[in-house]
């Protein structure tokens, strides 16, 4: 939350138009560019920011340091390509502007994209490096595009001559299939010093359960962890079904009914809810109240309801018993119908496949009369 | 314009001259050119420990001697003279230059503008040594900005105590933060005294 005022050098010289990031260097740089806008006004709504180009008829500041974000993408789209950079003007003149920001309390900092080569030999940028922090300037470096021998050795000697108790850094992107953008969220460019991200950060590496902030977004923080906690607690009402299947299977004739169960072990709704709505069941009612209501599949709705009202009790006996034996996991493990709801539910394996069958079939030993009835049910969508 | 200490300090209480520290605003004081960043806060503190260099100093980073040093005060004060302990081995500054009530002043800035007033240091490590200012410049300084632009040749400047004598006038030369405009005047913001008691009333016109 430092408040700060920014001011970017972007290269738009003719090595821009290289594809080598897609759609084209300029383009990548162009998101970048709007990506670091964003983070910077949102850490602290007073944040400025300004952009320069270095390269075309020469060095041309675009817009001075400021608050409004549309102004920014806006003068953003008429930047043309062409020229060479000159990166030690731009620098100078992105210091002249941050001199004449109107709110003298923010720090100040530069960022310069170097994506064509650097024209400028070591010791001229180690002055403008020292003058820079003599100003107490921090300078942000983002190295990409064209890679040339020197490069990387004069961009480093800039930085240490700048560089005042790590407030600059440098960041080196070759071009790879990610975006620039995607890159720089997780470098010190976007997450200041310390590392703390205030960006809820797609490419991971955040401190929160979610990927989201409660502080900043509690809502969407909240719907997650419930989902989260109904998915777990869906998925322990299917291991309690199957191991309840393998009570019934032994003592209750209902192959029909079993069946259909496996089907609906699959699939992500709460029947066991509807089913078992007025059990009085402890954990079930613990589980169940976790469920949303009304949260459905449509498609086995229409097919058990007819059996809902008789299946209560025996539901409830069953789970009884299951919860009194010590769960046995290779008996779990013999239930075909188990083995293959749970393959069934993996992503990319169809529990039609020949393979598989041959699989479940040399595993268990079952009768073909049952691999059969495995035919028979409806292929199951992978989810 | 140096003045010498000349009598000793049992029959007087200097500390109380040099109080103007406590009103400096120590948050907003800044410098450039500082190794450590916020070390410059270390050199305001009370005149009897102006010789204790155990603690934090200003010095500035290797190789460049200039130091510029920004200091606003929470009320307007008149400064009478200035102290600079400094340190051996040609750390000590060696000029001063002071600019007044401005800031956002950098380096560029303090080289092309003319000072208020400017001073040749010498080598004051026991502190005994005050400048004095043109009084009349100094009566209500916000704030105050000391450029030291060069040392006596070692590869640092170093600066243990900077102290001002003077006093506060306990005004405040204030910008106008917020104004608040409106479009059209609130009734209950300008009450009468009469209608203070009764509230607003409209009047028929009969």
């Amino acid at each position: 939350m430092v408040l700060e005022a920014t001011m970017i050098c972007i290269d738009n010289s003719e090595w821009m138009r290289n594809g080598d990031y897609s759609p084209c260097r300029f383009q990548a740089q162009a998101d970048a560019v709007n990506l670091i806008c964003g983070a910077k006004t949102q850490s602290n709504p007073e944040n400025t920011v300004g952009i320069l180009t270095m390269a075309g008829r020469g060095v041309r500041v675009l817009t001075t340091p400021t608050t409004d974000l549309g102004k920014i993408l806006a003068c953003m789209h008429d930047v043309e390509m062409g020229g060479e950079m000159n990166m030690a003007a731009g620098i100078q003149v992105a210091q002249l502007a941050l001199k004449h920001r109107q709110n003298k309390n923010q720090q100040q900092r530069i960022i310069v994209f170097a994506g064509s080569p650097v024209k400028y030999d070591k010791r001229v940028l180690e002055v403008i490096g020292k003058t820079l922090k003599k100003n107490s300037v921090a300078l942000d470096i983002v190295n990409f595009g064209e890679e040339d021998g020197r490069k990387p050795e004069k961009l480093e000697a800039l930085l240490s001559a700048v560089n005042n108790n790590d407030s600059s850094h440098i960041v080196h992107i070759p071009p790879g299939p990610n975006a620039l953008s995607d890159v720089l969220i997780s470098t010190p460019v976007l997450n200041g010093e310390g590392g703390g991200s205030d960006l809820p950060a797609a490419a991971g590496g955040n401190d929160f359960d979610f990927g989201v902030d409660p502080n900043l977004d509690p809502e969407l923080a909240l719907a997650l962890r419930v989902s989260m906690e109904e998915e777990r607690a869906r998925q322990e009402a299917a291991a309690k079904r199957a191991a309840e299947e393998s009570a019934r299977q032994e003592k209750v004739e209902e192959p029909s009914s079993n069946s259909q169960d496996a089907t609906m072990v699959d699939s992500a709704d709460d029947r066991a809810s509807e089913a078992s709505g007025n059990n009085t069941d402890p954990v079930q009612a613990i589980t169940l109240s976790m469920q949303t209501p009304g949260h459905n599949d449509p498609s086995v709705h229409d097919v058990d309801m007819s059996e809902a009202t008789h299946e209560e009790e025996e539901l409830a006996i069953a789970l009884q018993m299951s919860m009194k034996d010590e769960s046995d996991m290779s008996k779990v493990l013999e239930d075909q119908s188990f083995v293959s709801s749970v393959l069934a539910s993996l992503p990319g394996v169809d529990p039609n496949d020949p393979s598989v069958k041959d699989l479940l079939a040399s595993l268990q030993g079952q009768s073909e009369s049952e691999q059969k009835k495995k035919e028979d049910e409806p292929p199951n969508d992978e989810k | 314009m140096a003045c010498l200490h000349d009598h000793s300090c049992e029959d007087h209480d200097c500390s109380s001259n040099w109080s103007l520290y406590k009103h400096i605003d120590l948050s907003k004081v800044s410098a450039l050119n500082e190794a450590v960043r916020g070390s410059v806060k270390s050199v305001f503190k009370a005149w009897e420990q102006r010789l204790d260099s155990s603690g934090e100093h200003l010095e500035s980073n290797e190789g460049d001697p200039e130091l510029l040093v920004y200091i606003p005060f929470t009320s307007d004060v008149k400064i009478k003279s200035i102290s600079i302990i400094g340190d051996a081995d040609g750390t000590s500054p060696s000029k001063m230059r002071v600019f007044t009530n401005r800031d956002g002043i950098d380096f560029s800035d303090a080289h092309s503008m003319q000072a208020v007033q400017e001073w040749d240091l010498v080598e004051n490590l026991q502190g005994v040594l005050e400048y004095q200012t043109r009084y009349a410049k100094f009566q209500s300084v916000s704030s105050i900005t000391l450029h030291f632009p060069d040392n006596f040749g070692g590869d640092t400047s170093r600066i243990h105590y900077i102290g001002f004598k003077g006093e506060a006038t306990q005004l405040k030369r204030d910008v106008v933060a917020t104004i608040v405009y409106e479009l059209r005047p609130n009734p209950s913001d300008h009450k009468t005294r009469a209608e203070q008691d009764r509230p607003f009333q409209m009047w028929n016109g009969e």
